[in-house]
């Protein structure tokens, strides 16, 4: 009688903890899209996304390039993020203090302002003609959707009963867990140690031809070792022009094995 | 309301626009003010050209047969959204039903296509929005199948509490976003400052806003300000290049001295 009053409670917990997490993730999620629209522009620390540069160049295309338009459409996106952001911290309040009736009134109208976004992204991407965005935004949409039915419906799922982990398998899982987490880390540290200064690394250019030379850059080179790296090519043929440079394609590159590669071309002075 | 309605109306009113704005986009095949969409008549001809069927008389069937698919499930969708608004659920739930069956169906042809044409990328794309389609359908049957839970929302101390927030939140952001447009949309057309990196090559970091015509804005104000030098060619770098989503384009100019 006593392990089923344990295992119903367990149980009560795990449908919790999905509630929550489903929770936690709107709220997130809503608030970091907030955010990015109130920061506007990269900043240290926090990068995002430059919404009034994609927002505004999208109206431009259409012909509405005054930034006014570009400013509605934003403070229209916002205001349904925001409202949706409320609603599901509202759910969240309501939750933590066990109030399921107004859990479900909030946690429901955060999801109806989710849809109502993401159809409204839709139609935008379907006149912008960007259907890249539109499978972005039909996904998500298609997720909010799922999130209210697991939510309304989870406690009608069987989940395991029992969280709790018998002694001789927690001592083995903690021990694969730690030698596989010491393995990985030390191949990172190491890969970190020997590979960081290919960020910024010149690299030697190879001759192709009688005037046509080839660059291959490692995976994490920047704008820093390109330029490092034309000038040590200009320093070491001081008789040569550059007169092009040709980006090889994706085509010519090796599956995923192959960074940058530059060919380039010159003439005598 | 009840809840359910409520979702019913949402899926339904997403499923309407997103058809008429695909009718609308086959209506209107090119660019135009206020409506850009995506040209799918190249698009068709490309796919067909790459099988050797160049007579552009099978891109036009092709395009013309999807449409007509395209149509009768956006009707669909739209009498199904009319008779749920006129309170007639057991009709509405046939049409939304029917508007699945032939949307299930463009996007299995598209599916087809997509192996055909050797387009994984669009493949992924249709699939996806196959399987959003029949859980729509689920969602919409099952719910109307659940209890009937009214909506239940008073100007309670919480939801005041909540509203004012939220308009508090919104005020700030859009102060916050219309400072930001008022700051920066002046780089949609003012030239950049070069930075020379190795002697005669210049680098020009573009911000979001650019396009041609902060370029061309650029290269005459580069030209104006350096009257001794010619360029002799420009060089885009290339994404690998860029610092992941902070860098938009960078634009490498090559000069030399005037003799």
């Amino acid at each position: 009688m006593e392990n089923k009053k344990i295992n119903i409670t367990n149980s009560v917990i795990g449908k919790d903890l999905i509630k929550y997490f489903i929770l936690i993730y709107w709220i997130l999620f809503w608030l970091l899209n907030v955010v990015d629209k109130a920061i506007g522009g990269a900043h240290f620390l926090f990068v995002g996304k430059d919404r009034f540069a994609q927002v505004q160049r999208f109206f431009d295309s259409l012909g509405l390039g005054d930034p006014i338009i570009a400013n509605i459409a934003l403070i229209i996106t916002v205001g349904l993020e925001t409202f949706a952001l409320v609603f599901f911290c509202g759910a969240l309040y309501h939750f933590a203090k066990k109030n399921m009736d107004a859990t479900r009134s909030w946690f429901f109208m955060g999801i109806a302002l989710t849809l109502i976004t993401f159809t409204y992204f839709s139609v935008g991407d379907q006149v912008f003609g960007d259907h890249f965005e539109l499978l972005e935004h039909g996904l998500f949409w298609f997720i909010g959707l799922l999130s209210w039915i697991i939510f309304i419906r989870v406690d009608k799922i069987q989940i395991f009963d029992n969280f709790s982990v018998g002694k001789k398998q927690l001592i083995s899982s903690t021990v694969l867990v730690i030698a596989i987490t010491a393995v990985t880390t030390f191949s990172i540290f190491w890969h970190n140690h020997t590979s960081f200064v290919e960020r910024t690394q010149t690299v030697e250019a190879v001759k192709v031809t009688e005037n046509k030379y080839k660059i291959q850059f490692p995976f994490l080179a920047g704008s820093n070792a390109f330029e490092s790296s034309i000038a040590k090519f200009k320093t070491d043929n001081p008789t040569e022009n550059i007169t092009y440079i040709y980006t090889a394609p994706t085509p010519l590159r090796l599956g995923q094995s192959d960074g940058l590669i530059i060919y380039i071309q010159t003439e005598k002075k | 309301m009840r809840e359910n309605k409520l979702i019913q109306y949402l899926v339904l009113i997403h499923w309407t626009l997103f058809y008429v704005t695909t009718v609308i986009d086959k209506i209107i095949p090119d660019v135009y003010p206020l409506w850009v969409g995506a040209d799918f008549y190249t698009l068709f001809i490309k796919f067909f050209a790459s099988l050797g069927l160049t007579d552009p008389i099978f891109a036009t069937i092709a395009l013309t047969g999807i449409s007509f698919l395209e149509i009768v499930a956006f009707v669909c969708f739209l009498l199904s959204l009319f008779n749920l608004y006129k309170g007639k659920d057991k009709i509405s739930e046939q049409w939304f039903y029917r508007g699945v069956s032939f949307s299930v169906l463009i996007f299995s042809f598209f599916s087809i296509g997509d192996q055909v044409f050797g387009d994984r990328f669009t493949l992924l794309e249709h699939t996806i929005f196959w399987i959003i389609l029949v859980v729509s359908w689920v969602v919409y049957k099952y719910n109307s199948l659940t209890e009937e839970r009214v909506i239940k929302f008073s100007l309670s101390g919480d939801v005041k509490i909540g509203l004012l927030i939220g308009i508090l939140l919104t005020v700030i952001t859009s102060y916050s976003i219309i400072d930001f447009s008022h700051d920066t949309f002046a780089n949609k057309t003012n030239p950049i400052e070069g930075e020379e990196i190795i002697e005669d090559v210049y680098k020009f970091d573009l911000p979001f806003l650019g396009d041609k015509t902060t370029m061309e804005n650029t290269l005459k104000a580069f030209e104006d300000n350096h009257p001794d030098l010619t360029i002799k060619y420009i060089y885009t770098g290339p994404e690998e290049l860029n610092s992941k989503k902070k860098t938009h384009m960078l634009l490498y100019v090559f000069t030399e001295r005037k003799q």
